[in-house]
């Protein structure tokens, strides 16, 4: 055992917590060193002058004066009383109110930032604001591509229109084969 | 039923060698439900026991009285937050100790300049006179001084738990749950407290 271990167990030792083996080599350390042995003795002596250590009481007036002090509590509880309301999740109706209030504009503004068009919007306002359009400029037209598709869309389906072909009448083309 | 089981309560308070009867949880559990006879066996039964603690952290005995007031004045206030999953000892003792703690707080914000001017002796507590004084009382009274002042020396950590072990003589489970540390932490501060007092208190004997 070393002094950092024997000091350690110091109170141990006195309050008789220690196992019988390590008790055992907490003794032959104190015969080995009388120091250590005079260390346990005055620790101990403190331990005594603390238990025995004058005891300080309350003034005899002690549950009188209390007595005063809950009273004069209650009234003012009686004088303030705090209103009786309902309430909701531990808020008051006001406070429940403003808190929902709260919570549904915190959650539309959410929405609004993290919506899917966000970035195409911005993209867009950004284009615009370096090339400014004009009615002649063609980029309105590239800018926009939802336009443009719909513009190819419309040429199709007239191309279209204009390939379908009357419908041809094979029914005098038709020959029956007899087996 | 609830009359008489308060008058059978008050009956009992009146008989000093019967206030045994009830525990600390059935008396806070009484008065729970409103019984303030109760509420008196409880102050009763710590007034003095938390004057020793709190006397040892402030030294002062009207504050000392004022913050035991508090503490009993919390516990008639917020009787309903006590819940049977620890002692009523534990759980008026951290109060009283969270007010001592307090007052010193306000009293070095208050006093910081004052005492730095004061002399030693001038920073030395306060004992309550004891008469008449014989030669063993003026003994006891220098060591019980000596000893306040070796304890007020301690870091704030030690300080509460051997006040609480050794003057209070308080279970180390106990400790543990009103200072909110293991248990082995405690038993270690107690151990390192002892000996910081040791070094302190050499010429004593």
């Amino acid at each position: 055992m070393n002094r950092y271990e024997f000091e350690d167990l110091i109170s141990d030792y006195i309050e008789n917590s220690l196992t019988l083996s390590k008790r055992k080599e907490f003794e032959n350390y104190l015969t080995e060193d009388p120091e250590a042995q005079s260390l346990v003795d005055q620790v101990s002596y403190n331990i005594d002058q603390l238990k025995n250590i004058q005891k300080v009481k309350v003034s005899d007036h002690f549950n009188d004066y209390l007595m005063k002090r809950i009273k004069n509590e209650q009234s003012k509880h009686r004088l303030n009383p705090v209103p009786n309301q309902k309430r909701f999740l531990g808020f008051s109706p006001l406070y429940a109110s403003l808190m929902t209030g709260f919570t549904i504009a915190f959650f539309i503004v959410g929405i609004q930032l993290f919506a899917p068009d966000k970035d195409t919007s911005i993209s867009q306002n950004r284009f615009y604001a370096n090339n400014p359009p004009t009615l002649s400029s063609p980029t309105i037209a590239k800018s926009n591509p939802k336009s443009q598709e719909l513009a190819e869309a419309a040429e199709d389906s007239v191309d279209q229109k204009s390939i379908k072909s009357p419908k041809k009448d094979y029914t005098k083309q038709i020959q029956l084969v007899k087996d | 039923m609830r009359q008489n089981s308060s008058n059978l309560l008050a009956m009992s308070l009146d008989k000093q060698d019967s206030s045994f009867v009830y525990t600390d949880e059935q008396l806070i559990a009484r008065f729970q439900t409103g019984d303030e006879q109760a509420y008196v066996e409880l102050v009763n039964r710590y007034r003095d026991r938390l004057m020793n603690f709190v006397f040892q952290f402030l030294g002062d005995m009207e504050q000392s009285e004022d913050v035991v007031q508090d503490t009993m004045l919390k516990l008639f206030e917020k009787k309903h937050y006590y819940r049977e999953i620890a002692k009523f000892s534990t759980w008026i003792y951290t109060i009283a100790r969270n007010l001592a703690n307090t007052e010193l707080r306000k009293r070095k914000r208050r006093k910081v300049t004052v005492l730095s001017q004061m002399t030693r002796d001038e920073r030395e507590y306060e004992l309550p006179a004891i008469q008449p004084e014989t030669g063993q009382e003026v003994q006891n009274k220098y060591t019980a001084k000596r000893i306040q002042i070796a304890i007020h020396a301690l870091p704030e950590h030690f300080k509460t738990v051997i006040i609480l072990r050794d003057i209070q003589e308080l279970s180390y489970d106990d400790i543990s749950s009103i200072v909110g540390v293991p248990l082995g932490t405690v038993k270690s501060r107690i151990n390192r407290a002892r000996l910081q007092l040791q070094a302190d208190l050499k010429d004593l004997r």
